[in-house]
């Protein structure tokens, strides 16, 4: 039975509270989502229209053209393309490596496990940007500056990915493991066989993670690439509002063209996020805690 | 099976971080061998007024920078508990999370543009009958735009790790303290913001040791009359290295952020298990 005044018993804020909590949040919601609309409406809108005075939160006529100028005129065309095979092969052979060394992290007759699980540590409190100089003489004496497997290479593999791993692995019964190897199971038998799948959702979400950190690289393609042909989403992006700044010129790229290169680059992540929120949010809270 | 990233680490952490001590010691040259120069361009680093206020820059932007951030981040969290309605509770809390998704070059150019003489801003401005306002190129708003549009960026990531561990706490802890005559208020005051600590201080120690590494804002953001204010150490080290190529300065000076970084993340974590204490 509910009665009037049992409204009271709820566990509620007091109603001024209420009132300020509901507001802050209100205004939140408007300072997070209009950028957003922002972006879209200029990005759909015609070159006149994203140039004209005015509020624009919807575009003026749906429009593709900046789409169009932006892919065809500052080459994003061939930059998509670079980001999505650099981030996704490096994803790939990244994977690949960490899961074999978290593997060897986790088996218990290896001699120096701990060594090497520290040595593995020490290489997180290495700040890469720092050694951001030193990367470039590495780079030249690798003749890997301009070119994809310069691009691949560095920050390919992440300790902290690695740690993560291992940490997955950890959480997998080692009495499976030990039932398997008393049936003479080959250790890559009982990695392929029980290690990997029962890790699966893990390596989901280490795969999803490293794949936006790949995507959103600036730093280190900034320092090897000097090539336009090299060019990921991030460099074009950057070259595009540097060329905002000199509104003089033939070369002026007009508001419709930037913001549709903006749609361009968050639309593999909004997709991610979308198929993928779950892992996401699971690696980078279990990265917070156990990182 | 575990060579392979051995060596990968040998080759692209180990070997940059020795080889860059090595060159701060020594005279870069473009061409021939390299002459040790002694603590030479320690000195000139530390006497360059420029790096000494880049120096002054990141820790401004970046404390200021994580303060706003943590601050809105557990305002979020303990508003958004307090919310009944699911679909908006959802929706905001996807809406914060997206901007750390993306890209500085993302976020940048999308503040750059909202920001400049005809972006939304000035448009809203304008509407209003005012004058339209100087943002991007005033050396007064430098700083407090790169700390807001920082945290509008990284609040989000703070908002979910928050989250989780809100959603941790037990519920009969509240329901106690309802039997109690205890008020939301006080309930959120004695239960969740104590819970929220240990994992706040964690948050506050990870962004200590960010605060010196902020290159994608500053690099995305920067333009030629701001540029005193917005000068970040790794800028300056990427400006002096890569454009200039001074090689020996540029190492010195990541020698001496490195040190900064290091002093500041043991004295935060010093602070930290002195706060730690005090709750015992």
């Amino acid at each position: 039975m509910k009665h009037p005044s049992s409204a009271r018993r709820l566990n509620q804020l007091s109603l001024p509270l209420q009132i300020i909590n509901h507001l802050f949040l209100g205004l939140m919601f408007l300072s997070m989502l209009i950028p957003f609309l922002y972006v879209f409406a200029v990005a759909f809108s015609t070159r006149q229209g994203s140039m004209a005075a005015g509020v624009k939160l919807w575009p003026d006529h749906f429009s593709l053209d900046g789409f169009r100028t932006v892919w065809e005129r500052a080459d994003l065309g061939t930059a998509f393309v670079n980001s999505l095979s650099v981030s996704a092969i490096g994803v790939l052979l990244e994977l690949f490596l960490s899961l074999m060394a978290a593997y060897v992290l986790v088996i218990e007759q290896l001699p120096l496990r701990r060594w090497l699980a520290g040595l593995i540590l020490v290489t997180l409190t290495i700040p890469g940007d720092l050694t951001l100089i030193s990367v470039y003489v590495l780079n030249k004496q690798l003749s890997l500056l301009n070119s994809y497997p310069g691009l691949i290479l560095n920050g390919l593999v992440s300790g902290f990915a690695i740690m993560l791993l291992k940490n997955y692995f950890e959480g997998v019964p080692g009495a499976l493991a030990e039932a398997a190897r008393i049936d003479s199971a080959t250790e890559f038998q009982i990695f392929r066989l029980i290690y990997l799948p029962l890790s699966l959702p893990g390596i989901a979400a280490i795969s999803f993670l490293e794949f936006i950190s790949k995507w959103n690289a600036l730093m280190l393609p900034a320092t090897i690439i000097s090539d336009a042909k090299y060019y990921t989403l991030p460099l074009v992006l950057k070259q595009l509002t540097l060329s905002s700044e000199s509104t003089s010129g033939i070369d002026y790229i007009a508001p419709n063209a930037r913001m549709a290169a903006i749609v361009i680059s968050v639309i593999p992540l909004i997709l991610l996020y979308v198929l993928a929120q779950n892992f996401l949010i699971e690696g980078l809270t279990l990265g917070a805690t156990k990182g | 099976m575990i060579l392979p990233v051995l060596l990968y680490f040998a080759v692209f952490s180990f070997y940059p971080l020795i080889l860059g001590f090595i060159q701060s010691f020594q005279e870069s040259r473009l061409i021939g061998q390299a002459e040790f120069a002694g603590l030479s361009n320690y000195q000139a680093v530390l006497q360059d007024a420029t790096f000494r206020q880049s120096v002054q820059n990141s820790l401004i932007i970046g404390f200021g920078g994580l303060v706003l951030t943590l601050s809105l981040a557990v305002l979020l969290v303990l508003g958004l508990t307090e919310i009944r309605l699911k679909c908006f509770k959802q929706s905001l809390q996807t809406l914060t999370f997206l901007p750390f998704l993306f890209s500085w070059t993302v976020i940048g150019s999308l503040w750059i543009y909202m920001l400049s003489a005809n972006g939304l801003l000035n448009d809203l401005i304008k509407l209003a009958g005012a004058r339209p306002l100087v943002i991007l190129s005033n050396m007064k708003a430098a700083q407090p735009v790169f700390i807001l549009s920082a945290a509008w960026k990284n609040a989000g990531y703070n908002v979910v790790i928050l989250m989780a561990v809100v959603s941790g706490i037990d519920p009969g802890l509240y329901e106690a303290a309802l039997m109690d005559g205890a008020s939301r208020a006080r309930q959120i005051q004695h239960i969740t913001l104590p819970a929220l600590r240990p994992t706040l201080l964690m948050l506050v120690l990870l962004g200590v040791t960010g605060i010196l590494r902020n290159f994608d804002q500053a690099y995305v953001m920067q333009n030629a009359a701001i540029l005193p204010r917005i000068r970040t150490v790794l800028l300056y080290i990427f400006t002096v290295g890569i454009s200039q190529f001074k090689i020996g300065l540029a190492t010195a000076a990541a020698t001496v952020v490195l040190l900064i970084t290091l002093g500041l993340t043991l004295l935060t974590s010093l602070l930290i298990s002195r706060i730690k204490k005090s709750w015992l």
